[in-house]
């Protein structure tokens, strides 16, 4: 951050009175998305993943050579609260033809309805009432995906209650589908949706997270929440990924202690008034397809399972890219055998893959390569955006200690702490240094001139404690049963005795 | 270029697995020195900043672009030999570590090569120079693991060497700058031209009370070592190293700003030991050692707060040395003070900020 835009930033944060966030920097790519929103030819086959990146629906409920409708249960995901996979469209459902994959052959956009038991309803309104159904409903029709815990990410108990509930707007990693295109003439969608979750909680709070810039359609929003007393504006800078959910709980001084926080995105909300206000399945997916070999980009108007091969071929025209299921900074990459997209896919990045090797690049100028440290001579330039490749840019090496990767951090962590930690395998330290705060944003690893792959290894760590701290639960609770058993025994011999 | 990474591509296997199986670093090095490297990201995030460590370093050249200018114009030729020395020393003990650990050749020597000769008289012998950088090279960075690893900054243990090692060749090396208009960009003048030596540098004549005109030491027409003697172009490479961020400006600030505090205050109190402070702050290697030795960021804290103490230390410890010891300068032995103490200041700052996240989230 220049000195300039620091002291801009704090000027913008004192007088909005809001949060304070730390870190953060926007990796400006070529290939935009534009707001509009296109639609695409309706597919005649569909290939849905049973993976994506929470869910794994391994209950199958229909069988091969069935045929469904629109909106019926495909499968199930046990693990996590029995989350639905909804097919989109009508067809018969070949099981075995791709492995991974629920295919839909010959599908026709029918009537969809809503894949309910009515046995059931009754059940929940007598045990539960109102809000038993609508979280069934949410659960059933499929808007229950879109839910996250602020600070874990993972899908929220439906049967709980929140100590808040985060919505945000803004979407401000490259490229993502964003806000505004998805409201666009939705509004209305949106504030019933908000008047919906609102509708599921008893006094806690709706913190409603958009971008601090004053555009026509920010403030159209403004005005319409105005009314509402239970929400409360949280304004942001435009700046990756401040609106990240883990990042503002945080900041917001909600404490993981205290219950669980509810996250929401755009299509959150839109799915809460599509399956409360009209008991309709959530079928439809608004994706971005940006980056950098891609014909106009923009948002598509799809479903989960839509084919990937046609999107290509509609878009990308660089024969040699790698193209990415969600971000640049955080996205996962799409082989040759992710043939549909899955459930939650937001978006797809397209990057060209790294060609020529370039002479003597590191004493080049730089006029078109823009660099966090501003040690290229595109420093003197407005901000632009970068063509960028999948190039590493330079050779790895040890930690040179420049700290940059700790000014990006938006935890507030410092990553190259941690990477030396886990370079000495010292696992409790690395715990103590709040691996567990990483959001996984990428930005240390983006600007470390050591090109250290810091997100990947503090994932993989975070994975290992995760697991450690089970067993070692695990290893209580055997032990505690071990003493009860004990303690049973002998009071069975004293007994006998 | 084709041809350059045809050759390069043809010759690969021999250092692969062929017979020079063991110079593979060398090979990669020049390798990767010509052409970037064909590593492509596997995991997110999928796009990486355009800087790398070779960039970095590069950085750090040019900003050093002007004083290495102002030290051929004011001693000569020599400078040119005494670079090279340094490099080829430097770098073979680099090599040499890099082939038995069989691990890549960093680029941090691009920078002690070129640093150590500025900080050095400009008439030393040149096989001391040799000696010194690859000593510091040695102890000084490759005992503890290379690059990224030093504890110290290999050019001032190269140089705190030769200034323990031969007290007397070094003090006896001072050349007298060049006052001609065309400076001596077409001379080479060392110790046998006896008419150019000089007996002491600013700051030894200051002890006896005798001071050099600031104009003098702001252009750099004084007697000093070879790239610390020109305020102007310090300055300006300096300021290019902060704009850059390769420099962090914290420990600039911390040294300059404690010792302008600290010596102004001991100048009002002891004005026959210390200078005035404007005069000391251009004398010396204050100012190259603010901005380019003690920057370097592996053997300075990581912590902005352990910046800011290392650099007021190293500030403060400078004026006490230069006012109150025997020696005329402290700026070398203040900043090997301030490594040994960047990793327990880092400790303690870290314990702080670990104790405030542990009620974080
Ligand atoms: S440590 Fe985690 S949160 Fe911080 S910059 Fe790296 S990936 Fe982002
Ligand atoms: S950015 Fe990379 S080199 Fe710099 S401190 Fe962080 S880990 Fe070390």
């Amino acid at each position: 951050m220049s000195v300039l835009s620091w002291i801009e930033f704090e000027a913008t944060e004192k007088r909005k009175g809001t949060v304070k966030l730390k870190g953060g920097y926007n990796v400006l790519l070529q290939g935009r998305p534009e707001s509009t929103v296109r639609l695409m030819p309706e597919p005649s086959v569909l290939y849905l993943p049973l993976r994506s990146k929470r869910f794994a629906f391994s209950e199958l409920s229909v069988k091969e050579g069935e045929y469904v409708n629109a909106g019926d249960i495909l499968a199930r995901d046990p693990d996590n609260f029995g989350v639905p996979l909804l097919a989109p469209r009508g067809g018969k459902v070949r099981l075995e033809k791709v492995p991974g994959h629920i295919v839909i052959e010959d599908a026709a956009k029918v009537q969809e309805h809503a894949d309910m038991a009515e046995e059931e309803l009754l059940h929940l309104e007598q045990e539960m009432g109102a809000g038993g159904i609508k979280r069934y409903k949410l659960v059933t029709l499929g808007a229950w995906e879109f839910f996250y815990d602020a600070y874990t990410g993972a899908v929220p108990d439906p049967l709980g209650t929140p100590q808040a509930i985060i919505v945000s707007i803004a979407s401000l990693e490259p490229f993502v589908a964003r806000g505004d295109a998805q409201l666009r003439n939705r509004l209305l969608n949106f504030t019933r949706g908000l008047e919906q979750l609102q509708s599921l909680l008893e006094y806690q709070p709706i913190y409603l997270v958009m971008p601090d810039v004053e555009s026509e359609f920010v403030n159209l929003l403004r005005n319409h929440i105005r009314g509402y007393a239970w929400v409360k504006i949280v304004e942001i800078p435009l700046r990756y990924p401040h609106d990240h959910v883990a990042i503002l709980a945080r900041r917001l001084g909600l404490k993981r202690s205290n219950g669980p926080i509810w996250a929401v995105r755009t299509e959150g909300v839109l799915a809460t008034d599509r399956a409360l206000t009209l008991t309709k399945p959530c079928l439809i997916r608004i994706v971005s397809i940006g980056g950098i070999g891609v014909n106009s980009p923009a948002h598509l108007n799809v479903m989960p399972g839509y084919p990937i091969k046609m999107i290509k071929e509609r878009y990308v025209f660089e024969p040699a890219a790698r193209l990415i299921n969600g971000g640049i900074l955080t996205g996962e990459p799409l082989g040759a055998e992710a043939l549909g997209l899955d459930t939650e896919c937001r978006g797809l990045t397209v990057l060209p893959e790294l060609e020529d090797r370039e002479f003597l690049g590191f004493i080049r100028p730089g006029w078109d390569r823009s660099c966090y440290a501003g040690c290229f001579l595109s420093s003197l330039r407005v901000k632009f955006h970068e063509r960028f490749t999948t190039g590493m840019r330079g050779e790895g090496r040890p930690c040179i200690s420049c700290s940059f990767c700790e000014d990006v951090c938006p935890a507030g962590i410092m990553p190259h702490l941690i990477h030396k930690y886990l370079y000495r395998d010292l696992i409790e330290e690395v715990d103590m240094a709040r691996v567990d705060l990483c959001v996984e944003c990428g930005l240390c690893s983006f600007v470390c001139p050591s090109k250290i792959d810091l997100r990947q290894q503090f994932i993989d760590a975070k994975a290992l404690i995760e697991q450690e701290k089970q067993e070692l639960r695990k290893e209580q609770e055997r032990q505690e049963k071990e003493r009860e058993e004990q303690a049973a025994t002998k009071s069975v011999e004293e007994k006998d005795a | 270029m084709k041809v350059l990474l045809k050759v390069f591509e043809a010759v690969r296997p021999t250092f692969e697995q062929g017979k020079l199986k063991a110079f593979k670093p060398l090979y990669e090095a020049m390798e990767n020195f010509f052409f970037a490297p064909s590593t492509t990201t596997t995991t997110a995030p999928h796009v990486r900043d355009p800087l790398d460590v070779k960039r970095l370093m590069s950085m750090v050249i040019i900003a050093l672009l002007p004083s290495i200018a102002a030290s051929f114009y004011f001693f000569g030729l020599r400078m040119v030999a005494m670079i090279i020395v340094s490099y080829a020393a430097g770098g073979a003990v680099e090599v040499i570590f890099a082939i038995v650990r069989k691990e890549n050749i960093n680029e941090g020597f691009l920078v002690t090569g070129m640093l150590f000769p500025l900080i050095l008289p400009p008439a030393l012998p040149l096989w001391m120079v040799g000696l010194g950088v690859a000593f510091g090279v040695f102890v000084g960075k490759e005992l503890f693991g290379g690059t990224g690893r030093n504890l110290f900054n290999p050019a001032l243990v190269g140089r705190c060497f030769l200034s323990l090692a031969y007290p007397k060749t070094m003090s006896a090396s001072w050349l007298e700058p060049s006052r001609d208009l065309a400076g001596r960009l077409l001379q080479y003048v060392d110790a046998s031209s006896v008419d150019a030596l000089s007996s002491a540098t600013p700051l030894a004549l200051a002890k006896q009370g005798e001071f050099a005109s600031l104009s003098h030491q702001l252009f750099g027409s004084v007697s000093g070592s070879a790239g610390e003697t020109s305020a102007i172009a310090i300055i300006l490479g300096g300021v290019f190293l902060l704009l850059t961020r390769v420099a962090n400006w914290r420990t600039v600030v911390g040294i300059l700003g404690s010792f302008a505090l600290l010596g102004g205050v001991l100048h009002y109190a002891h004005p026959e030991k210390v200078g005035p402070v404007l005069w000391h702050l251009c004398a010396g290697g204050l100012l190259f050692g603010a901005f380019f030795m003690a920057t370097d960021p592996v053997s300075s804290p990581i912590s902005n707060a352990g910046k800011w103490c290392y650099g007021i230390m190293i500030g403060c410890v400078t004026v006490l040395i230069r006012g109150f010891t025997g020696y005329v300068e402290g700026v070398t032995f203040a900043i090997l003070l301030g490594n040994i103490f960047a990793p327990i200041l880092d400790e303690m700052v870290i314990a702080v900020r670990i104790r405030r996240l542990r009620s974080e989230g």
